[in-house]
């Protein structure tokens, strides 16, 4: 490997790094490693003037390699890839250091050890960036076309941006229709329509195009290729579709918490019924009744199946429930005069406007009172009576006993099983087993399989509103990546050295991608791997006993670099 | 014939300048909007009143609930959206007029002077140094002084000096110590006329000014400060090392956190929630009981809006770490003669009224509509909510249509949201204008 001259930079990261590394510390103990041409310390490495300083110094020093000693590059790995890029440096040559995450942030109770183990990173760093190679990305193309798993109000507001746009689009729906769940539903808040209504608008706009190819009782079988160009079986009745696209907005909704056996006597106690079944009676009913005896009284308990305690699984708050339970009392006040709500909750959460129905609410004469879990509403019946008991913390903990007609529960939303697509399209899940995005902030409708976006309540429960601005925002994020007909391809890929290859097919196995198969080789059997399959993700690499293959960006030779300056320091 | 021939020559060269997008406001929803649009390869002309992009996102400390450094998350977006090729940006600028004429939209634009040369700056501070005159500085929330000249804050971009004249004394010092000779008092107003075929409003949204809630004494009693003045103290580019309250500079040991100032709020107009205090003012509790291990944090709440993904976790967390949460409505407060203050609630969990001493109060304050932008459109009216928020009147199937054909809506310009809602906005937004766009063609 011949000479380079080497850019170190050390960032501090506002004081997230240099509140406990000791910068100038880092500097010194790296100045004078071979190579190194230049050590600077920068408080924003991201910042446009620090990008633009890196530019110039690559450019007036001649750098054949940078050193970026900062965040994780979860965060900026693309950021800085992109300043060498502009500085005509080729992005490969730029090595980052994780001094925050893995340094600053991890050991901030001992600034000593966190200011050893930065210089130590940073050492590895430079010796990678010495050993580092030019990699060139190969562009492949990419079509104009998405597969849409599920056509809820989600899936289809997606199916329609995206067409819009001029992309192919192919609506996949399980079930025998469309709109999912909210075409159950009555008037949604904060309009005055229906979710029939919306569903069948929604559905009409889908018919008017030509871009949009709708399969009902159609699902997802199989699924082979990368971002660009997929391989889709779709089994739709009895038959088999191939499909091919460039992308997946995964769209498929949510399950409503069906409240377990017992649980506030949910199954036990005839007139105790979930949100969703009090919602249908409202819509359908003249008479407020329920099997046949008049309801005058109805109790909402709020957050059931969510905000669990350590005995449930769903810690999370369902989002759109307290103000879906206010509106349905409002709704059903209005058109049954003269009922009582009463409202059982653990603090409403209508954020924002939906405050606006909570208000209403009280207005009409609502009751609202407040339970904590550790003394839940107690139903119980007496005679012909049924009773809910609870200590009010309104109320400064009174305990207060209403007669009631209907128990209302209101359910939570709860991630939907769906462990074959889950598997197939390799969807990350978060702790609360919803799909979980890449980053909240960053992209958020992007998953780590990169052509697989997520969208609506798949990823978190959402009410309509932000389930159509997630997936309008999909249909955005999917058509910027796929509207320019090619794709770059991350050139860290398994190499293989077919001179040395014996086939034993060990490869073959740690491949979880089926990027590597047999091939014919001058008479001999080889590995051989597909590049647009291959993730560069390295299983295969030490799966070889022949050291056949080497994984461009973190080959042995880098790697065994790396080990070595941080078996030194 | 010759005459008016000129005449239309000149009009269309003042009108030469198209795009295929503008949009207002520099904020995190109009860099995502932006951003989203350029990357599918449409011209955009952003625009920006404050001296530089990054709107209040980049002012603040950490972002709930994943405590990510809110200036590493915006940076790169706000780099990108200055770097762009199909993105130019202009800062200091106000959309001054709109005018829709069949699909296109006229608007003229006012670019206040810099009074600095942009391309010229190096950002050196030189002319900082020499500055004699010192006034509040606004991006700090007052916290400290700045310069006449100056750069608004050290990861501001364009990250270039720009000269508040009405606080300049016109002394020339700056103009003898720039290495680069870019200071130019000559420079005036400029009016620029370009022609888009579509709009994005991402006006975003002024905060809520507490001084008009006597019975806090914001603005009489040192010690009562709002939550953006916490934020900027817990920001890594932060005015002191430390925390401080006003009064005397002592680090607080008992502070007090009053949610809803400003917001579910009837007697002030603003009757909404503002989805984001609970959550933000929950992040910097954590913060505090990191930086001040002994400082006790009190939270004084009328209901915890902890609804998003991770939210309800984080704030269990934060009540695990020993902030304490307790339901009841500030009442009044009372300044002692040390400068602690004391709270007069109702305790709800007691049910008695009760008074406790604190030595500096935060108030979460809330978010407000930023209507202005509604002047601008001179032949067709851009209509607001009841709240003044941008309307939406489609808002059950294509939530960023406003009640003019071809002008979008993103962000908080629509209601009060947190960041990641905003960004699902944006690019609703984003997606909404390109479909506009290719019906045009």
């Amino acid at each position: 490997m011949s000479k380079k001259k080497i850019g170190v930079y050390v960032c501090h990261c506002g004081g997230n790094i240099s509140d406990y590394v000791n910068i100038d510390m880092v500097k010194e103990a790296v100045k004078d490693e071979a190579d190194v041409f230049l050590v600077k310390n920068t408080v924003f490495a991201c910042a446009d003037s620090s990008q633009k300083e890196m530019v110039a110094d690559i450019q007036n020093d001649q750098l054949d390699a940078i050193v970026i000693a900062s965040c994780s590059p979860k965060l900026h790995l693309n950021t800085f890839r992109s300043v060498a890029q502009r500085a005509g440096l080729n992005p490969y040559n730029y090595i980052q250091a994780n001094i925050r995450e893995q340094s600053s942030w991890a050991h901030s109770n001992d600034k000593l050890g966190a200011t050893g183990k930065a210089i130590q990173l940073v050492k590895a760093a430079i010796a990678k960036a010495r050993e580092s190679e030019a990699l060139l990305s190969k562009k492949i193309t990419a079509l104009n076309a998405v597969a849409i798993v599920g056509a809820g109000v989600g899936g289809m507001s997606t199916a329609i941006s995206l067409a819009d746009m001029g992309t192919e689009v192919y609506l996949i729906e399980k079930s025998d229709s469309v709109g999912g769940q909210v075409a159950n539903f009555g008037q949604v808040f904060p309009s005055n329509t229906t979710g029939k209504e919306l569903v069948e608008k929604l559905h009409s706009e889908i018919k008017k195009r030509a871009k949009i190819r709708l399969f009902t009782k159609a699902e997802i079988i199989d699924k082979k290729g990368s971002i660009g160009n997929f391989e889709v079986k779709v089994k739709v009745v009895n038959e088999e579709l191939s499909l091919h696209v460039g992308g997946f907005v995964v769209n498929t909704g949510f399950e409503s918490y069906q409240p377990t056996n017992g649980e506030y006597g949910f199954g036990l106690l005839e007139n105790i019924i979930t949100l969703p079944e009090f919602k249908q009676l409202v819509d359908h009913s003249d008479k407020l009744e329920y099997k046949g005896k008049p309801v005058n009284t109805v109790a909402y308990i709020y957050c059931v199946g969510s905000r669990q305690d350590d005995e449930g699984d769903n810690k999370y708050c369902s989002r759109f429930c307290c103000t879906a339970a206010s509106h349905t009392a409002v709704l059903a006040k209005q058109k049954f005069k003269n009922i009582t709500n009463l409202h059982y909750t653990r603090g409403v959460r209508t954020y924002g406007k939906q405050e606006l129905i909570y208000e209403e609410a009280s207005k009409q004469g609502d009751i609202f009172l407040q339970f904590t879990l550790d003394s839940i509403p107690k139903i119980v019946t007496k005679g012909n009576k049924t009773i809910v008991t609870v200590k009010d913390i309104l109320t400064s903990g009174k305990t207060i006993d209403a007669v009631v007609d209907l128990v209302v529960l209101v359910t939570g939303m709860v991630p939907r099983e769906n462990k074959g697509l889950q598997s197939m399209l390799k969807i990350p899940l978060g702790r609360d087993n919803f799909f979980n995005e890449v980053h909240m902030k960053l992209r958020p409708v992007e998953t780590v399989i990169d052509g697989v976006f997520i969208a609506g309540t798949c990823q978190s429960p959402k009410n309509i509103l932000e389930t159509l601005n997630s997936s309008q925002a999909a249909a955005a994020k999917a058509n910027s990546v796929l509207t320019k007909g090619e794709i770059s391809l991350e050139p860290v890929l398994a190499k293989l050295n077919p001179a040395a290859c014996t086939w034993c097919g060990k490869c073959e196995e740690a491949c979880s991608f089926d990027a590597i198969s047999m091939v014919d080789c001058e008479g001999r059997k080889v590995a051989n791997v597909n590049e647009s399959n291959c993730k560069g993700c390295g299983m295969c690499t030490p799966a070889c006993p022949v050291d056949a293959i080497d994984l461009a960006g973190f080959t042995n030779s880098q790697i065994e670099a790396m080990i070595d300056a941080l078996a030194q320091s | 014939m010759s005459n008016t021939h000129s005449e239309k020559q000149v009009k269309t060269c003042l009108n030469d300048i198209k795009y295929d997008v503008l949009v207002i406001g520099g904020g995190i929803a109009g860099e995502e909007s932006a951003l989203k649009l350029a990357d599918m390869g449409y011209k955009v002309i952003l625009v920006e009143k404050e001296p530089s992009i990054g709107g209040k996102m980049i002012l603040l400390s950490k972002v709930f609930p994943t405590l990510d450094c809110a200036a590493c998350i915006t940076t790169p977006k706000v780099s990108e959206t200055a770097r762009h090729p199909n993105i130019k940006v202009h800062t200091l600028t106000e959309v001054n007029e709109i005018t829709k004429d069949s699909s296109v939209f006229s608007v003229s634009l006012k670019k206040k002077p810099r009074y600095v040369i942009e391309n010229d700056c190096t950002g050196c501070q030189e002319c900082e140094n020499v500055c004699p005159s010192i006034t509040q500085d606004q991006f700090q929330f007052n916290l400290i002084a700045r310069k006449a000249v100056y750069i608004p804050f050290s990861i501001a971009n364009p990250r270039i000096a720009l000269i508040d004249i009405e606080n300049c004394v016109l002394c020339g010092a700056c103009e003898k110590a720039c290495p680069s000779n870019c200071i130019d008092f000559s420079m005036e107003e400029e009016t620029i006329n370009v022609q888009v075929k579509s709009v994005v409003v991402a006006t975003g949204f002024k905060l809520f000014d507490p001084i008009s809630i006597e019975r806090y004494g914001y603005g009489k009693f040192k010690n009562v400060i709002t939550s953006m003045q916490m934020e900027r103290q817990l920001a890594p580019t932060r005015p002191f090392n430390s925390i401080l309250r006003p009064s005397d500079g002592k680090t607080p040991d008992k502070i007090a956190y009053i949610f809803c100032t400003g917001s579910r709020d009837h007697t002030v107009g603003n009757p909404i929630c503002s989805q984001v205090c609970c959550m933000y003012s929950t992040k910097q509790a954590q913060l505090l009981m990191g930086a001040l291990p002994m400082a006790d944090v009190s939270m004084y709440y009328i209901n915890i809006r902890a609804f998003g993904k991770g939210f309800n976790e984080f704030y269990l967390q934060a009540k695990d770490m020993g902030a304490k949460y307790v339901k009841g409505k500030i009442a009044g407060i009372t300044e002692k003669e040390n400068g602690n203050l004391v709270l007069r609630y109702e305790n709800i969990s007691t049910g008695k009224i009760t008074e406790s001493e604190h030595d500096l109060v935060v108030l979460s304050v809330g978010l407000l509509a930023n209507p202005e932008i509604t002047k601008a459109f001179k032949n067709e009216k851009l209509e607001l909510d009841a709240l003044s928020f941008i309307q939406q009147p489609d808002i059950m199937l294509n939530p960023a249509r406003t009640s003019i054909n071809g002008v979008f809506v993103a962000g908080t310009a629509t209601a009060p949201m947190d960041i990641p809602d905003t960004i699902m906005s944006a690019g609703a937004a984003a997606s909404e204008t390109s479909s506009y766009l290719k019906s045009l063609s």
